[in-house]
């Protein structure tokens, strides 16, 4: 697929509606597809932004695509119409778990790096594209533990993966920096293990230390050492979008425009706040 | 020995939820940091479904709640807020008249699923009255 260039945007969320409405160059954001009504309008703010011709990209996060059990039939459905709704290129969501044996665990859990994992995330992905019409981005996680017994580095576990699903890859620079900083290693190696010519867009956060661990809260401004990471992988290939993602806390209008122009000025892309 | 990706992963959920042992293999510490953050992330998320409940509590919310949501798998952020509020007691009138709002509203047993009354129904704080009438809220100060 080739897809346009959209350069910067920033994840679109109720709270920051308005912001994210009013930038000048916005040309593509993400919702949480959970959030999308399966059926009637979609949220105002949304509204006004697909008649501006921003794309907008449904991103779950509560399919479970790594559980062991298949995917919901329901959850899958409603992703499918949030996509359908918003008239989406293209759906993410996390190579990841967040419920098993019935209990949700309310977060993006790790997955075992091993063969098993892997083909339980493929038969998912196809049960998704099965009902999805457009391509999917799939997006490796920060993990705070890893599985015991592993088989396959991130990247060979990543790889193999988004090729044998036929998916696209949504990478997360802010969640390779924390991996590699909280397991002590080199996030640029990371970089150059992952199919880069895969990415469909990039994810972009800040993040929390506590107790000697990076937290990828999404909560603070991205940090020097993630803007640098995006020097690197921007050097290496031109992703067609970037997206500052923020969560929980919203800090005033004049920071996010700064950060959005940070990011835009470490990838060398276009400002979105001009 | 390995185990079968589904039970590592219940094994897993159980941990970091239910407060079950920390499955063979994996670093206890980390596991624990995790489930904390977890459990704070559970209480900003409940904070938003019920801020008044949450800033009864002020700067202590996330803690308080994430001693009481340690062990307790999460049912949906509506749901824990109502347990809390119910197990916990809320603060302060605002908090007082969210409960109230919803009690009215909403016929919740604690085990199932909240869904809308259909009988009228009528709730009270010492200073606001809220009557749900035909799916309706109107309420009244005293």
């Amino acid at each position: 697929m080739t897809s346009p260039f959209y350069g910067v945007g920033i994840g679109w969320r109720p709270e920051i509606s308005g912001f994210v409405g009013e930038l000048p160059g916005l040309r593509f954001t993400e919702v949480i597809a959970e959030t999308v009504p399966a059926t009637g309008p979609l949220p105002p703010g949304l509204a006004r932004l697909r008649e501006r011709g921003v794309t907008v990209i449904p991103h779950g996060v509560r399919l479970s695509l790594g559980g062991a059990a298949p995917v919901e039939p329901e959850r899958v459905a409603q992703f499918a119409a949030a996509a359908e709704a918003l008239d989406a290129p293209l759906v993410s969501e996390h190579i990841a778990f967040v419920r098993a044996g019935g209990v949700e665990a309310g977060h993006l859990l790790p997955l075992p790096r091993t063969r098993e994992a892997v083909d339980a995330v493929v038969a998912n992905v196809r049960r998704v594209r099965a009902a999805v019409s457009v391509p999917i981005a799939l997006e490796p996680i920060a993990a705070i533990f890893d599985w015991p017994d592993e088989e396959l580095t991130e990247a060979q576990f990543i790889s193999e993966i988004v090729e044998r699903s036929d998916a696209m890859l949504l990478l997360d620079v802010a969640n390779v920096y924390a991996n590699a900083r909280n397991r002590g290693t080199d996030p640029v190696a990371v970089l150059d293990g992952l199919p880069l010519e895969r990415i469909a867009y990039c994810h972009v956060a800040g993040g929390d230390d506590v107790d000697g661990i990076y937290h990828d809260t999404h909560t603070a401004a991205t940090p020097q050492p993630v803007l640098d990471l995006i020097t690197e992988l921007t050097a290496r290939c031109r992703p067609p979008a970037l997206m500052l993602e923020r969560d929980g806390h919203y800090p005033p209008a004049a920071e996010l425009t700064a950060e959005l122009t940070a990011i835009a000025a470490a990838a060398g892309y276009p400002d979105p706040t001009r | 020995m390995s185990v079968s990706l589904a039970a590592g992963q219940e094994a897993l959920v159980a941990a970091l939820t239910g407060g079950a042992p920390v499955p063979a293999g994996f670093d206890a510490r980390l596991v624990g940091v995790a489930r904390q953050a977890l459990l704070r992330k559970r209480g900003g998320v409940v904070a938003r479904h019920w801020p008044m409940l949450a800033a009864g509590h002020g700067a202590e919310w996330i803690t308080v709640f994430a001693e009481w949501a340690d062990g307790r798998p999460t049912n949906g952020s509506l749901r824990d807020g109502w347990d809390f509020a119910r197990a916990r007691g809320v603060r302060g009138a605002g908090a007082e008249e969210e409960l109230a709002r919803r009690e009215a509203a909403w016929v919740y047993d604690g085990v199932h699923e909240p869904r809308p009354r259909r009988m009228p129904a009528l709730r009270r704080t010492p200073g606001m009255v809220f009557v749900q009438f035909g799916g309706r809220i109107f309420s009244r100060r005293r």
